[in-house]
């Protein structure tokens, strides 16, 4: 291997400059102040814990074990990793050290998180995560108002118009335990066919009884009177109803659709699950759902929650504001300065004599009296 | 225009039986898309908001994962091999049916015991399903990548084996090579990008046309 490059980063890896490094950080910023505002606590773990600590719990999310980059501690000879998300951290808190608070507890978090490896679509290794977890209930009121606090929180952050895809992670798993059987030796591979939508696979794998469940994603109403009509029983109808109020509740400007058989990163999901999509980013915005996280003691306590990837956001070019940076001459008095900054304004104080306003990306200069725009 | 619908086709093989199945879904581009000397990369369609682009068979699955096209149609073969998790295939288009098969030199067929076998050289466009394949039956396969003219590889020694698409079977029986294994049997898929199955109010109904123009052909 040759000398690396100066500047040279590894693979999924970037700096981020201005002004996008700014955004990033108000984009932040404004995702914690909307789940703030709606009584989410922050929480701030830590970058690395213990490796079994990242597994356990929560992290019970499929193949987050594939995802951790790890190494020994040189103090105490145990394997530690970095944080690939920090959803399980925060239930881990919730578990352990606020299992005395009240439920239903309220947290929210945001920080980089860090996965050994990127996907095909994102190869990112690094990313801002924010989010926030309601723990102890999981039922249509705690749904609903999470999901309608990331919707409320990625307008505020510019996007305007949303889709939102929810998903029924548990709903295959209990079809094959009840009224679709399917031979436990299959059920993987029935799954992931689904998460496909590999209609020929199906009909090869002897499961072509699950092919409506594809036909039926789409439209949120017209998927689920197509649910419906497939007559499931009772158990499975009044799941259907509760996703149609937790659907009826989101505002009218938002595109909503079901797929019952969705399972991309729902793994640890439960009844609920939803992903939030916008024009111009790739991919999703924000995903969420209903989940459980597992306390010492072994017993299992409900949560919901949702959390998104600021740098998706920022690529987007979402969190940008007009920069308003003014040049201020050699001799410019510190009141001058302060009332400036105190109007809005981000000062450039000049240190030497005919420094130039557009070198130091400024929009205008301070003539002594008044601010005047640069050409 | 956020929402023009781009559906990628692949050049060569399939193309042929893809376009009477975009006829049936009432979906016809522009002359110039079947004109071979065409320079075009992009072509309009009789539906406003519908174009296609023409490109290679495992650029079909590429364009489409990342969402430069909306709606695509590929073997599966394409599909097992990159196995991206953005793609959906919602409809079996029924055409383009072969399969992908192991081959060897007949004479070294007459002798093999592949229960034998603990490592295998082979010449493949599908480095990754080849692999799988082999190492689900507990065999290394180190594979050699090639981009065609695969019944080459053991004509010259490049390897003893080779993986690649069967229909006739003519090309191998010419090249002095005989199918030992099925891999898996072939055909078309309509394939849709994930997001915008979610997010483009016109897909859903797309692919609904594509799954009935399909069952009626069928019926």
């Amino acid at each position: 291997m040759n000398e690396v490059t100066a500047g040279l980063l590894p693979e999924g890896l970037r700096d981020r400059l201005p002004p996008q490094a700014e955004a990033a950080a108000a984009l932040l910023r404004g995702v914690l102040d909307t789940v703030a505002s709606h009584g989410y606590e922050r929480v701030q773990p830590p970058l690395v814990e213990y490796e079994e600590s990242l597994t356990g719990r929560v992290g019970a999310e499929s193949g987050a074990n594939a995802k951790l980059l790890r190494f020994v501690d040189p103090v105490t000879q145990r394997t530690l990793a970095l944080r690939p998300d920090i959803t399980g951290q925060a239930g881990r808190i919730a578990a352990t050290r606020l299992a005395h608070y009240a439920r239903p507890l309220r947290l929210s978090y945001g920080g980089p998180v860090l996965r050994v490896k990127g996907t095909q679509l994102n190869p990112e290794r690094e990313m801002i995560q924010a989010g926030a977890e309601l723990i102890g209930s999981d039922g249509v009121a705690a749904v609903t108002e999470v999901l309608l606090l990331a919707v409320e929180a990625l307008q505020s952050a510019g996007l305007e118009t949303l889709s939102v895809d929810v998903t029924l992670p548990s709903f295959v798993g209990a079809l094959a335990a009840g009224p679709w059987p399917v031979a436990a030796d299959k059920i993987e591979a029935v799954h992931t066919l689904l998460d496909g939508k590999d209609v020929a696979g199906l009909r090869a794998a002897g499961a072509s009884h699950y092919e409506p469940l594809i036909a039926a994603s789409g439209p949120a109403e017209a998927a689920l009177a197509a649910l419906r009509a497939l007559h499931l029983g009772p158990a499975f109808e009044a799941r259907l109803a509760d996703v149609a109020d937790v659907v009826a509740a989101l505002p009218a400007d938002v595109r909503v659709t079901l797929d019952p058989t969705e399972r991309h990163g729902f793994g640890f999901q439960s009844w609920i699950g939803f992903a939030i999509y916008a024009p111009g980013v790739r991919g999703e915005v924000g995903r969420g759902g209903a989940y459980a996280i597992t306390h010492p003691d072994g017993h299992r306590e409900t949560a919901v929650g949702f959390s998104l990837y600021v740098d998706a956001l920022v690529d987007a070019g979402l969190g940008l504001s007009a920069a308003r940076r003014i040049l201020l001459p050699v001799g410019t008095s510190r009141a001058d300065a302060a009332k400036l900054r105190a109007a809005g304004w981000s000062t450039v104080a000049a240190l030497t004599d005919n420094a130039d306003p557009h070198a130091f990306r400024c929009t205008h200069r301070w003539n002594g009296v008044e601010a005047v725009a640069i050409k | 225009m956020t929402d023009e619908i781009i559906i990628a086709l692949p050049k060569g093989r399939i193309l042929k039986e893809a376009l009477p199945v975009l006829a049936r879904v009432g979906i016809t581009p522009e002359p110039a898309f079947s004109d071979e000397n065409s320079r075009a990369l992009k072509f309009s369609t009789n539906v406003p908001g519908i174009a296609v682009i023409r490109v290679r068979a495992f650029d079909v699955a590429t364009f489409v994962a990342h969402g430069a096209a909306q709606l695509g149609i590929a073997g599966n073969d394409v599909l097992m091999e990159f196995d991206f998790s953005e793609i959906y295939a919602p409809v079996d288009l029924c055409i383009g049916r072969c399969r992908l098969s192991v081959a060897e030199p007949a004479e070294q067929a007459a002798n093999d015991d592949p229960r034998s076998w603990s490592h295998v050289r082979i010449a493949t466009k599908y480095p990754n399903i080849t692999r799988q394949h082999f190492a689900k039956r507990g065999v290394q396969a180190e594979c050699v990548k090639l981009n065609g003219a695969m019944e080459l590889a053991p004509l010259l020694g490049l390897s003893s084996r080779i993986v690649d698409l069967v229909s006739t079977g003519v090309t191998l029986r010419e090249n002095g090579l005989a199918e030992v294994e099925v891999i898996t049997e072939i055909s078309s898929r309509l394939i849709v990008n994930r997001a915008a199955f979610k997010t483009n109010p016109a897909v859903v109904p797309l692919v609904e046309k594509f799954r009935r123009a399909v069952a009626d052909a069928a019926a």
